[in-house]
């Protein structure tokens, strides 16, 4: 929720994504075409709603590297070097790759990832040790919200197959950490597409937390990056006053007033701290 | 045979205006919506309006709405997850077997909605105070601009 740890505290501001019933982004949204749910309270009555007016991604790339992903580390690996390689419209400090196997996560490289050095040591990684997704996750937010650029819309793509084997912190803290760095995560499972496991529904519930989307390997790099810069380009941002000032976390959902074939897409709530009066 | 028909004929007039009322549509807003446990089966009207009725849930989450109508409160609940209904400003419903029908485009596709709990609006602040702290009482003018819609049509 852009701006809801910054701003008045009578405000919460929303960015959010639209799509019709063929999927694609729907560009006329009008005011009252939607209501927000916050905290089970229906508000309509906004206080400004406009086009998202960013234009800039500030991208980093988490990739596991553990042992769990090994049958499909080449083909990650692969997908990865091609993101980079398709992201021109991105400017080169905008993008990062951090890979976690064992116990820490390791910086690829930050801000220079376009470079023979940085495919080389991608290229030459190999996949082993435990999976610490959710402090990789943890830290990737941190990572992002310490070079958060006002002016791009940090998004974390997330290559892995969701099954965390050593974390010290939990799925909720790291969805929490991403929610605070005001980021989306974009997951792309490289576990079994045929059957749905713990670790394909892990990634589901942190992409939709998030606001961004959930995709299995198989359906490319491509598809995933154009999904990123579709949603760049098709956001909204709504304001509203405060509904309630119950302190804690705010569950929040956007539904259709009328056409029930639009989708809408935000994360899942914020954290409102303390209860002025 | 004048007589019969005659007779007939009211009937038949009568039935059609009673179909038509049962077709009326009320209006209403929903002030709240959140994720709440399925309901097995419908329950009475007298417990739902005492609002004391025990209902075995499924474990499934369905949407549950309050809707504030004209004289009366409702919290509805859906019948399946999917239950989820246009949030305009004006909802229009109407009552059948026990059962809240929402429209949804036109009147001939409605959802069903399991009645959890009536409340006289005068007495939705008594039963729920915090509720009411949270919402405030709906806006007077959408329940006249609704009213007004339907006593045109």
């Amino acid at each position: 929720m852009s701006g809801t740890y910054h701003s008045t505290v009578s405000e919460v501001r929303l960015t959010f994504f639209t799509t019709d019933q063929h999927a694609q982004g729907r560009a006329q949204l009008k005011k009252d075409d939607f209501a927000v749910v916050d905290n089970g309270l229906v508000v309509r009555d906004f206080r400004s709603f406009s086009r998202s007016d960013v234009t800039q991604l500030d991208v980093l790339l988490l990739v596991d590297s553990s042992k769990s992903v090994l049958p499909r580390f080449r083909q990650e690996i692969t997908d990865v070097l091609r993101l980079v390689s398709q992201t021109t419209s991105i400017a080169d400090d905008h993008i990062s790759i951090v890979s976690f196997g064992g116990m820490e996560p390791r910086i690829l490289c930050a801000g220079n990832c376009r470079g023979a050095p940085a495919e080389a040591q991608l290229a030459a990684a190999t996949a082993d040790g435990q999976t610490p997704l959710f402090d990789a996750v943890l830290f990737a937010a941190n990572f992002l919200a310490k070079h958060h650029d006002p002016a791009a819309r940090p998004v974390l793509i997330l290559f892995s197959d969701g099954e965390d084997t050593i974390s010290r912190s939990s799925a909720s803290d790291a969805i929490a950490a991403v929610l605070t760095s005001e980021a989306q995560i974009y997951a792309v499972d490289l576990g079994n597409a045929q059957s749905l496991s713990n670790g394909t529904v892990t990634l589901q519930n942190m992409a939709a937390a998030t606001g961004g989307r959930y995709f299995a390997i198989r359906e490319g790099a491509v598809k995933v990056l154009s999904s990123v810069l579709e949603d760049l380009h098709t956001g909204y941002i709504v304001t509203y006053r405060l509904p309630s000032r119950t302190a804690g976390f705010h569950w929040v959902r956007i539904l259709p007033t009328r056409n029930l074939n639009l989708q809408f897409r935000c994360r899942r709530g914020y954290h409102y701290a303390s209860a002025v009066r | 045979m004048k007589r019969v028909l005659f007779l007939f004929l009211v009937f038949c007039s009568l039935s059609n205006l009673l179909l038509a009322q049962s077709r009326v549509h009320q209006h209403g807003t929903i002030v709240r919506m959140r994720m709440a446990p399925c309901l097995l089966a419908p329950h009475g009207f007298m417990a739902a309006l005492s609002g004391t009725s025990r209902q075995q849930d499924t474990g499934e989450l369905c949407p549950e709405y309050v809707l504030v109508a004209d004289k009366v409160v409702f919290v509805i609940v859906g019948k399946t997850s999917n239950a989820i209904v246009p949030l305009a400003e004006t909802t229009a419903f109407r009552l059948q077997n026990n059962e809240l029908l929402v429209r949804i485009d036109d009147e001939r596709h409605e959802t069903r909605f399991t009645i959890r709990e009536m409340v006289l609006r005068s007495e939705w602040g008594r039963v729920h105070p915090s509720v009411v702290e949270e919402t405030g009482d709906p806006p007077r003018h959408h329940m006249e601009t609704a009213l007004d819609a339907e006593t045109q049509r």
